[in-house]
């Protein structure tokens, strides 16, 4: 047994590390290379294009004739792009579903920054690495961790509770939130010294370096392909100029 | 028509396009926030069953699963859910990105392969 605890301890955080950054770049790499054609049919960035000559033109003309530029002429463009980022989020999930799209930002958030911020985790990062992130009080990162558990809670209740979700809900569902949820349950429980600390401990290594080790190759992937989806729509969801086709 | 269907055809297909659809498909988070993109979904007193992603894992899905060892019956099952459920309309919207028109497309293609698609005298074409 205490072979097995140190190894959960040692070598396979460096494995489960191992296979989550190997994971998330082959499944980039495999991304680009398959998508590497360009789809010829729509190509927003072109009208773009199109639509800045016309305005240079315009500008130059209007430059010639007139007075140089004021600070709220120069902030103009910056004005008009808030505007219509803010007109894509009053027709977008804010407007539709408000409380699951706050609840799913702060559930996002708050699962990087916990484990990457937190006091004890930077203490074993500097322990390892010799120099460490800058990290959130306990008393922070512990009310962090109660709001995050609620949001996992929220989305358990939709899961059961709310009949469009349930018609698509498997059991693979809940076995991905619960991959998600209990390392944070069990860190909770460490940090309160509920149960049997070793116990809760080893669980909390174990589930963690499973979270890692998955998110490459499951629903988890979503984490980066999430980003890499957007590149493909040619849309106002598009983080690039959505031409890429598989 | 044939009671028969080419298990081979659709298994090529499913191959041709299981890097793209496979990704898609076990990368949707089964969120159900694409449901009030549809209109068929809205005008249908929020029936789950045509939500964009239902209509998706209930067909390309299930083609997938069942690694395309499928029968006639199966297809002319999924017919409905790909032509009647679903005008193609590609105005869906996931959240994660996942395309859900080219899913359903697929579906079609697949169908359409073995001879199931919609009758000229069906009236909801």
């Amino acid at each position: 047994m205490a072979q097995f605890v140190a190894f959960i301890k040692g070598p396979m955080v460096w494995i489960a590390f191992g296979v989550f950054f190997a994971g998330l770049i082959i499944q980039g790499w495999r991304f680009f290379t398959m998508s590497r054609k360009k789809d010829p049919a729509y190509i927003p960035g072109t009208e773009k294009k199109k639509k800045k000559k016309k305005k240079k033109k315009s500008k130059k003309t209007k430059a010639k004739k007139k007075k140089p530029k004021t600070i709220m002429d120069r902030l103009q463009p910056l004005i008009a792009f808030a505007d219509k980022r803010w007109d894509n989020l009053e027709n977008s999930m804010f407007r539709i579903h408000p409380l699951v799209s706050v609840v799913t930002i702060i559930f996002h958030v708050f699962l990087f920054v916990i484990p990457i911020l937190l006091l004890a985790h930077n203490e074993l990062f500097r322990a390892a690495f010799g120099f460490s992130l800058p990290s959130l009080s306990d008393q922070t990162t512990d009310m962090m961790t109660i709001i995050f558990l609620l949001c996992g809670g929220f989305f358990l209740f939709r899961r059961i509770f709310v009949r469009r979700v349930r018609a698509i809900t498997t059991w693979w569902d809940f076995v991905m939130l619960a991959v998600t949820l209990t390392p944070f349950i069990t860190g909770f429980m460490a940090f309160r010294q509920w149960g049997d600390y070793p116990t809760v401990m080893l669980v909390h290594m174990i589930s963690g370096e499973l979270m890692l080790i998955l998110i490459p190759f499951t629903k988890l992937g979503h984490m980066i392909y999430f980003f890499l989806y957007r590149v493909l729509i040619g849309s106002e969801y598009s983080f690039g100029q959505g031409k890429r086709a598989w | 028509m044939s009671t028969q269907v080419n298990r081979e055809q659709i298994k090529g297909m499913l191959k041709a396009h299981k890097p793209r659809m496979k990704r898609y498909l076990s990368h949707c988070m089964h969120c159900s926030l694409c449901a009030e993109s549809c209109f068929l979904y809205m005008k249908n007193d929020k029936d789950p069953r045509y939500m964009p992603s239902y209509k998706v894992l209930n067909s390309l899905g299930k083609l997938y699963r069942k690694g395309g060892r499928v029968d006639r019956a199966f297809l002319e099952d999924i017919k409905e859910i790909v032509w009647k459920n679903c005008v193609l309309c590609k105005r869906c919207y996931c959240p994660v990105g996942v395309d859900i028109p080219a899913m359903i497309a697929f579906a079609r293609s697949i169908c359409r392969s073995q001879g199931v698609h919609p009758d000229e005298e069906q009236s909801w074409l």
